[in-house]
């Protein structure tokens, strides 16, 4: 006891409780889950099975009654659709936002600091926002849209199969831009103001500067934005809960709320640890490309 | 005689500061001008405006005949060497003296040997491959000058470009920078708060105050009839002393504000009576033996004596001090009356209110 206490108060020890605690979070918190999914994905869990962990292994059969389903392929083709779109969009948006509010005008640093609202809203909360603003009866982009004369009728945005999917789109971006828009801004201050000179003293034009100096030097973190754009958007569920449960008729349905369904709705527990696996092995392989791009990064 | 760089009148204001007041300035083709002054007496932002950096609100420049007072920047034909460098960070050396080039629309075979050939001139061969963060803070310098020079512009201008150096190299590169110079014989403007820089690279030196020419002239005639007491002090090292004095009734001689009053002559003459401030530059302070008789005598007790080996400093115990620098070793002195000649035509007069040198009639 003594000894213990000692080694604790010279600082010997109090490493390895820091140590301890971080790995002991990180074991139980998330280790566990991700070992617990991945042994689940190989067993027939259904309501019955749930409370033991003794459950009949059924090999790659949920993978295999997955991939093989009517919807999957409607569901993959939403999820690549949300994801290009979503971050491509978010990345045009939030660098031309970077951009605009890197040139110096009174009230610069305020409004971008407004922007960052939308980014610490909760996902559900913004879901709730936009439904009333998509909604097909009352409305607010309906009532534009109609007031500017630029569509004729009521487009129901959230139930109709052509335009639900899109629709979670625009929230999403909505929601990413911000996130995107600091992170390049960061990016942005840290080049120096006389490269810029020097080039324009070189004879390089605004869009010359832009594509020669900017573009190359923003590298990592159009690198960084665009991988962690692709991660969150794979994240994203509150979205799809709020507005349109992936309906109508899985129109809107992509692999993250899927999986949800799968296990919690119809308590096909197995085949949804399956679907998240794949969507594991898919964050897995974004992080690999990140990492293996910026690490001949040139720090200037 | 043609001018490369002819600056009128110009006037430049940030918001209620005024930077710049009426600045003229006429830079001979071939010349290298110095820009000098303390901290935010304006230098850089005039080289700016030559540049096109920063707009000018009133006057008018000219870089070869060409009004250029609203012209951008890429359209001036000028090259600038920052004191940062402000070297492309993503590109390697080759890339760097390249950019221009090929901006310009050269082949990159032509630019390519266009660089080298630069490259060459300016000790880089070896390093083309590297990039920025890879070279020591003289080789950036040398890539700093090279992308300059490879354009062949109509003006170089340098922005306090040997600031981020050692004090070793930097004497090193004020050599080098003058030597190529003399082998390329472009037009160049040079800023630097250092005034040994600008008094030993510039065929004409601009001293600069509060947004105001000073004085400008060759390097020699600044530090033997400088204008104003700024210029004396600022122009030559170390610099010179100031004391009070009153011109006696004669007329031709000074009585200074140290103990004793002693009287020192100097050339032409003043009104009896006036109140002035007298320069003496320390190396004009010419040790004397004791006893010796001279025409132009002053004897100083001694607080301080330096010795560096080529020169020997003594700063005198009064009020205000007089440093005196020989180049004696003044070997035994140490305290005591220590007594100086000097040249009565070194003997500088200001007026003890605006600080302008004042005129000696015959």
């Amino acid at each position: 006891m003594t000894s213990s206490r000692s080694s604790f108060r010279d600082g010997r020890g109090f490493d390895r409780l820091l140590v301890g605690l971080t790995l002991g979070f990180l074991l139980v918190f998330s280790a566990f889950p991700l070992v617990y999914n991945l042994i689940m994905s190989f067993q027939e869990v259904d309501l019955f099975t749930l409370g033991s962990f003794d459950r009949p292994w059924v090999g790659l059969e949920n993978y295999a009654d997955v991939t093989g389903h009517r919807v999957f392929g409607l569901i993959a083709t939403n999820t690549a659709i949300f994801v290009a779109v979503s971050v491509a969009a978010q990345l045009v948006i939030g660098f031309a936002l970077a951009l605009f509010f890197q040139q110096s005008f009174p009230g610069a640093t305020w409004l971008r600091g407004l922007f960052l609202a939308g980014w610490i809203m909760p996902g559900l909360v913004v879901g709730a926002v936009w439904s009333f603003i998509l909604s097909g009866d009352f409305g607010v982009l309906n009532w534009g849209l109609m007031t500017l004369g630029i569509t004729d009728g009521r487009v129901f945005w959230l139930s109709s199969p052509d335009t639900a999917l899109y629709a979670v789109i625009i929230a999403n971006v909505w929601l990413g831009v911000p996130f995107n828009m600091i992170l390049l801004s960061v990016g942005l201050s840290a080049i120096p103001e006389d490269v810029y000179e020097a080039a324009e003293l070189d004879g390089a034009g605004r869009v010359r500067r832009f594509l020669t100096i900017t573009l190359p030097l923003m590298r990592a973190q159009i690198g960084a934005v665009l991988s962690l754009g692709i991660i969150f958007t794979l994240q994203q569920f509150d979205l799809f809960a709020a507005l349109t449960q992936g309906g109508p008729a899985n129109g809107s349905n992509v692999l993250q709320y899927w999986s949800w369904e799968l296990s919690f709705t119809d308590y096909r527990i197995g085949q949804g640890s399956a679907v998240s696996v794949l969507m594991i092995l898919l964050v897995v392989l974004v992080a690999v490309v990140y990492v293996r791009s910026t690490r001949h990064e040139h720090v200037a | 005689m043609t001018y490369q760089i002819e600056i009128e009148g110009v006037d430049k204001h940030y918001g209620a500061y005024h930077a710049l007041r009426d600045v003229d300035v006429r830079i001979p083709t071939g010349q290298f001008v110095a820009l000098v002054g303390p901290s935010g007496c304006g230098k850089s932002t005039l080289l700016r405006t030559i540049a096109g950096l920063e707009t000018i609100s009133e006057g008018r420049i000219r870089i070869a005949g060409r009004d250029v007072s609203s012209v951008p920047p890429r359209e001036r034909d000028i090259a600038m060497v920052f004191q940062s460098y402000a070297l492309y960070p993503h590109m390697t050396v080759a890339g760097n003296l390249m950019y221009s080039l090929r901006l310009k629309g050269m082949s990159r075979a032509q630019a390519r040997a266009r660089a080298e050939e630069i490259a060459a001139i300016t000790g880089l061969s070896d390093l083309m491959h590297r990039y920025p963060r890879e070279l020591s803070g003289g080789q950036r310098q040398r890539v700093a000058m090279g992308r300059a020079i490879v354009r062949s512009p109509a003006a170089f201008l340098f922005d306090e470009p040997l600031s981020n150096l050692d004090a070793a190299l930097r004497v090193h590169m004020r050599s080098e920078i003058r030597k190529l110079h003399n082998r390329i014989g472009a037009t160049s403007v040079y800023v630097t708060h250092d005034q040994i820089e600008a008094m030993t690279m510039a065929d004409h030196v601009v001293v600069m105050r509060a947004g105001r020419i000073e004085q400008q002239g060759a390097p020699l005639e600044l530090y033997d009839r400088p204008v104003n007491r700024f210029v004396a002090g600022f122009i030559g090292s170390p610099a010179m002393n100031f004391v009070e004095g009153l011109v006696t009734e004669d007329g031709r001689h000074v009585r200074l504000a140290l103990p004793g009053e002693p009287a020192l002559a100097f050339t032409g003459r003043r009104p009896p009576g006036e109140v002035v401030v007298v320069g003496l530059r320390p190396e004009h302070l010419t040790p004397v033996g004791g006893d010796q008789a001279g025409g132009n005598r002053l004897e100083l007790p001694v607080a301080l004596v330096e010795r560096t080996g080529s020169a020997s400093y003594v700063v005198s115990d009064t009020e205000p001090s007089i440093l005196i620098a020989a180049t004696e070793r003044l070997a035994g002195l140490r305290d005591g009356m220590f007594a100086v000649a000097i040249d009565p035509a070194c003997v500088h007069l200001f007026h003890s209110d605006t600080g302008l040198a004042l005129d000696r009639m015959g």
